[in-house]
């Protein structure tokens, strides 16, 4: 069997594209360019495209160029993987490869075996495969040109209570991945790329006797969850992972659990070969509101108060904006990027909130903001390193949170209780450009709406950053003014994050919308 | 010569339908203890040939015309079947209908209950006669399948990945593609030529063509997104890259083991954790 290193010269082939290169971990570290070659663009996620044919003046000739449809499922969430022309999209259990040109399909695959269904948000790229996390927790590598299975992994059990729908994380050799459940302790793992044999595990929640296991009071600690059910970001300089840690079981009852329980949401920096953590940073100690902290911890370069550093900055669910130092986990700065935040009256110099009474979740209710979808959440965020600006879809809501004592049952969809809207309070979304060092709000566009929407962002050098309206629109934003410069309904509420690539010279955005792939492109490319 | 050792290289399983990847059979629902013992099931397919397929057809395919006993070899209700609902339909036979009692030794109607489910189960939950290392030895070799065909990776590109074809197929459905393979191209294995500029040929398939593009995959594993005037380098075959002769080129025998070492792929997850718990899961690679 040939398995080319080569890229075929496509002058060969008028019109076309020839492909048959490797991806290397060295373009995996190049940052964003004309491909996009994980989840969250690059490894530092900022989610910001040097492409810039789309600009501020152009975006108006800006047209769908195709649409694939999913007939497999009512709620795509993926973003899309971008190489050298040709498209990895996932599905639950599912991935395609596209003619990212024409979004005419070269394969597909279905893990049908899998027991479990559910929405998957992305695939990982390496070498000449592609990697899929199915829904039961398989890691499976593809042959990327034409979708032949290489192996699959289990890499933990849903018989067990485990599920899975993150997109993996390739580091060097090793593709990280995560987990979520419902009463069982989650992890991080780090798997062989070659053959998916795992080569390093850390348990969101600690083991018997471990530091923080003194966290939980009596509680069983291999039921805590802290699911990490969103990719993390890579340092490559540091060789250090930044994942990213969900909220403790049960979610609205922490009578059970006293303490801080560690390392429930909190991001955890690990050393990409080993999986020891250097540091941790908890958001939320002992939560009762499901505010899990899995939002994208963004790694950003920049002055700070005089001083260039090393920056982790993220937008938590909690309705606080952080900025951190990644090196060392210091906390530098934290303030409200939203103006409904009834639960802590701020951050103290560690970080910790600083918590207002009678905020926790009772047996009749208590009104609490933010609501349980979040401040913002998974979406991804992104940040303009030319305007200092970070562009997150944030919410304003309250809601009535309720708890219950009720003995805990892992696996059973016990949560604790749960939430309930405000009718007379239904809540909006606002775009929101928040200055990544001081964390003030430069501008903000309001998108009134049913408050379903779940849609990231995505900036870029032509003055542009692409987001979605509460209304199944994508939208052009003017970066620097926040002035709407184009939109395009897809006829859905959206649920993803939108990508940008190029292929022949030409830039195109990408778009999950329902059962819908939208592409768009300048009216006169291709 | 060259161009016959060419083809020597590109043969084996078919690109027929058989081998896109479609939904998988699922497990038999099986409790009958001849099921697994190669030899009694041949026992029974030997009963069957002798008293069943008069009606049901020599493979159980179903008969012809009115009266004639229906298909039993693909057959959802065969499938969901309990044993002994299989059982009693031999020894008592259908009320209603022309399927008559068997009046048989209890050991014999089980042996042919055992082949009737196995006409309906996936091929990798039957016995199969054949040797499957012998069987494997002439896929990767002298069959010169994995020059079009993958498994786990390895092989060529103008056929269908045959990683889970033990899972996916009947053990008749194998035995048919191997036995009396199909040359008629399925979707996603549309067999074309590929002219480059300097007028070189490679064979290829279209993995999707339109009139206004095509996406092409060549045999060196070569992606080629075509799209306008490029579209004229390509010259479609009428005969899929599955040679029709391989019932000549390969013996009973040596066909029998490849069979036997197909019907044995089926994608089995192995547990990240280590080899302790691959062994009980199975191991694919």
């Amino acid at each position: 069997m040939k398995r080319g290193a080569t890229i075929v010269c496509s002058s060969l082939w008028l019109l076309g594209t020839v492909l048959n290169a490797q991806v290397s971990t060295k373009e995996l570290h190049g940052g964003l360019g004309g491909n996009w070659l994980t989840y969250l663009g690059d490894y530092a996620a900022q989610r910001f495209s040097p492409l810039k044919e789309i600009d501020t003046h152009t975006v108006p000739d800006l047209v769908p160029k195709w649409v694939r449809h999913f007939d497999t499922t009512s709620d795509l969430e993926t973003t899309p993987l971008v190489y050298e022309g040709v498209m990895y999209t996932t599905n639950g259990n599912e991935m395609h490869a596209l003619d990212a040109i024409t979004g005419r399909e070269i394969w597909q695959y279905r893990a049908l075996d899998s027991q479990r269904r559910g929405v998957n948000r992305g695939a990982a790229i390496l070498g000449d495969q592609v990697y899929l996390v199915t829904a039961n927790c398989h890691l499976i590598s593809l042959r990327r040109n034409n979708g032949a299975v290489v192996w699959d992994r289990e890499y933990a059990s849903s018989a067990d209570g485990y599920g899975c729908s993150s997109p993996p994380l390739v580091v060097k050799d090793k593709i990280m991945v995560g987990v979520t459940s419902s009463g069982k302790t989650c992890f991080i793992a780090a798997l062989s790329a070659v053959d998916g044999k795992e080569a390093w595990r850390v348990w969101s929640v600690p083991r018997e006797g471990e530091f923080g296991s003194y966290t939980w009071g009596k509680f069983p600690l291999g039921q805590g969850g802290g699911p990490t059910w969103t990719p993390g970001t890579y340092d490559p300089e540091l060789n250090l992972l930044y994942w990213p840690i969900g909220n403790p079981w049960p979610d609205f009852y922490g009578g059970d659990r006293p303490g801080d329980n560690l390392y429930t949401d909190s991001v955890v920096a690990l050393d990409a070969d080993t999986g020891k953590m250097k540091w941790y940073f908890q958001f939320v100690p002992h939560d009762t509101h499901d505010w899990d902290a899995n939002e994208t911890p963004v790694l950003v370069d920049t002055e700070f108060k005089g001083q260039k550093r090393k920056l982790l900055i993220q937008a938590n669910r909690n309705g606080f904006y952080y900025v951190l130092d990644r090196i060392t986990g210091e906390f530098l700065l934290g303030k409200p990027f939203v103006k409904n935040l009834t639960w802590a009256r701020g951050l103290d110099a560690k970080g910790r909130p600083i918590e207002i009474p009678n905020t926790d979740p009772s047996a009749v209710g208590v009104r609490v903001c933010p609501s349980v979808h979040g401040a913002t959440n998974w979406w991804a965020p992104s940040f303009n390193p030319v305007q200092g600006l970070f562009y997150v879809a944030a919410l304003e809501q309250c809601e009535i949170y309720y708890s219950s004592a009720q003995k805990p049952v892992a696996s059973s969809g016990f949560r604790g209780t749960g939430h309930n809207i405000i009718a007379a309070e239904p809540g909006q979304f606002y775009l929101r450009a928040i200055e990544a060092a001081t964390g003030n709000i430069r501008w903000e566009f309001p998108m009134p709406g049913p408050t379903t929407m779940w849609a990231g962002t995505v900036a870029t050098a032509g003055g542009l950053v692409f987001a979605a309206d509460d209304d199944g629109d994508l939208v052009a934003f003017d970066a620097e003014a926040g002035k709407p410069l184009w939109h395009f309904n897809t006829g859905s509420n959206l649920h993803a994050s939108p990508m940008t690539f190029s292929v022949d010279g030409h830039q195109y955005v990408t778009m999950a919308s329902g059962t819908n792939l939208f592409t768009f492109g300048l009216h006169l490319s291709h | 010569m060259r161009r016959s050792i060419y083809w020597f290289m590109l043969t084996c399983v078919p690109a027929a339908p058989l081998f896109a990847q479609l939904d998988r059979a699922g497990s038999p629902n099986t409790q009958n203890r001849l099921a697994q013992d190669t030899a009694r099931v041949a026992a029974g397919e030997a009963s069957f040939r002798q008293l069943c397929t008069g009606c049901h057809g020599r493979a159980g395919e179903g008969g012809q015309g009115e009266g004639q006993g229906p298909n039993l070899a693909t057959n959802w209700e065969v499938r969901r079947a309990k044993d002994p609902e299989l059982f009693n339909f031999i020894k008592n036979g259908v009320k209603g209908t022309a399927m008559p009692a068997f009046s048989l030794p209890e050991e014999r109607i089980w042996e042919l209950a055992a082949f009737v489910r196995s006409l309906n189960a996936p091929a990798n939950s039957v016995p199969t006669q054949g040797d499957v290392s012998v069987g494997s030895d002439v896929f990767f070799g002298k069959g010169g399948c994995s020059g079009c065909h993958m498994i786990k990776g390895r092989g060529g590109y103008l056929g269908p990945d045959l990683s889970n074809i033990g899972a996916a197929r009947r053990l008749n459905e194998l035995r048919d593609a191997l036995f009396k393979p199909s040359t008629t191209p399925s979707a996603g294995f549309q067999p074309l030529l590929l002219r480059d500029t300097q007028g070189r040929q490679v064979r290829a398939i279209a993995k999707h063509a339109s009139p206004w593009s095509v996406q092409v995959l060549d045999e060196n594993g070569t992606l080629h997104l075509l799209r306008g005037e490029a579209i004229k380098n390509l010259t479609f075959q009428e005969k899929s890259w599955m040679p029709s002769d391989l019932p000549q080129r390969l013996s009973p025998e040596e066909l029998t083991n490849v069979l036997a070492f197909l019907s044995r792929q089926a994608i089995r997850a192995v547990s990240a954790a280590g080899p302790a718990a691959a062994t009980e899961k199975g191991v694919i690679n």
